[in-house]
């Protein structure tokens, strides 16, 4: 009796066995709902692009150029809402890579110096308010300046 | 309007730069058939290029999209001939002072300005048809004469713009980009014609001599 009992419960194993077997092979085959991640850190290069107004360049088309190749884009892309794009440069090609970012003819370019592994960050363009006003106050100035100088009387 | 830098072709550049020498060429002559002493006019010139400098500053946001003032109408109107120099150094000092255009595209740039200039100029010389002392005419040529100049301004641009789109970029979307702010500039063209309106309402008033471009 007992060992009858024993029996069936070492075929019952054994088919269970069988069956997870079964189950894992299939699954791991076909379907391959296993997922391997994995992460490495590396430097970004975000770019924000705005209209001179301070609008976020929305939807603005980015052509992003690696060094020696100022012909053919190495990544093309999309700016976010918020005028942002975010791209890796390739840490194997150093020197200076260009983004070039435009919207209907409204239009920058970026150059970013990337040397062996680290990034260096400049800005193009952009001034503030009060240097803006300044140098609009000095031009309108000039541009008086030589109206009176023509306007002066002749001997 | 303003084409910046990198965004044509070093061809459409060039092309921009012959094209916007022969209409400086062209301006000089006709300054000097205008006038007897031709700087008898560049005191007017300097200060609508001053104004002409400013106007780019002044933003009228219309969403998604900020345009600026162009003030081309106005300056065809005001100068004649001299528009097209007074364009073409203020679009100079602008690309200078802030990057607004670039000196690669400031001949493509004249071209998109100042030629919208000269036929406002031209639209505005109608008025001596009219009788040049009455003012419905002169209000109705003055707004004509601007809101065509930058509705063709906008256009020019537009079409360069779609011509020279680089193959790498997503043309559907640049040209549906291009198409929004050539029609955000149909408000500017309003304001602007408006505003030229009411500039030669009040010179006709004050001072109409200030309107005749050119001494007789």
């Amino acid at each position: 009796m007992n060992q009858k009992l024993h029996s069936v419960i070492r075929l019952f194993s054994v088919v269970l066995s069988l069956f997870i077997y079964l189950l894992l092979f299939v699954a791991g085959s076909a379907y391959a709902h296993g997922v391997e991640l994995e992460y490495n850190i590396s430097e970004a290069v975000q770019v924000t692009a705005r209209f001179d107004s301070g609008t976020p360049m929305a939807d603005a088309q980015v052509a992003v150029f690696a060094p020696g190749n100022p012909a053919e884009p190495w990544l093309i892309g999309i700016c976010d809402s918020e005028g942002r794009f975010l791209f890796v440069p390739d840490p194997a090609l150093p020197g200076l890579w260009e983004i070039q970012v435009r919207q209907a003819g409204h239009g920058g370019l970026l150059r970013v110096e990337v040397a062996e592994g680290a990034l260096t960050q400049s800005t193009a363009g952009g001034f503030s308010s009060t240097q803006k006003a300044v140098m609009t106050a000095a031009v309108i100035w000039g541009l008086i300046g030589t109206a009176f100088f023509f306007s002066r009387r002749r001997p | 309007m303003h084409i910046p830098d990198g965004i044509i072709s070093a061809s459409v550049a060039v092309g921009g730069y012959a094209a916007a020498g022969g209409f400086t060429w062209l301006s000089l002559k006709g300054i000097t058939r205008q006038y007897k002493q031709p700087r008898d006019g560049v005191p007017k010139a300097a200060l609508l290029t001053a104004a002409f400098f400013a106007a780019s500053l002044i933003h009228i946001p219309i969403p998604p999209l900020s345009v600026h003032l162009v003030l081309s109408g106005l300056m065809g109107v005001m100068l004649g001939w001299f528009a097209f120099p007074a364009v073409v150094i203020g679009l100079l000092l602008q690309a200078v002072m802030f990057q607004h255009g670039g000196l690669t595209t400031l001949g493509v740039n004249a071209c998109i300005m100042g030629l919208p200039a000269l036929i406002a100029a031209l639209i505005f010389k109608l008025r001596y048809l009219f009788g040049s002392e009455k003012v419905l005419p002169n209000l109705i040529l003055s707004f004509i004469a601007s809101f065509t100049a930058v509705a063709l301004g906008a256009a020019l641009a537009a079409l360069l713009l779609v011509y020279a789109t680089p193959a790498y970029l997503d043309f559907a979307a640049e040209h549906t980009a291009v198409l929004a702010l050539s029609f955000a500039h149909l408000p500017v063209a309003l304001v602007e014609g408006v505003f030229t309106a009411l500039v030669v309402a009040f010179l006709l008033r004050v001072k109409p001599a200030l309107l005749e471009s050119g001494s007789k």
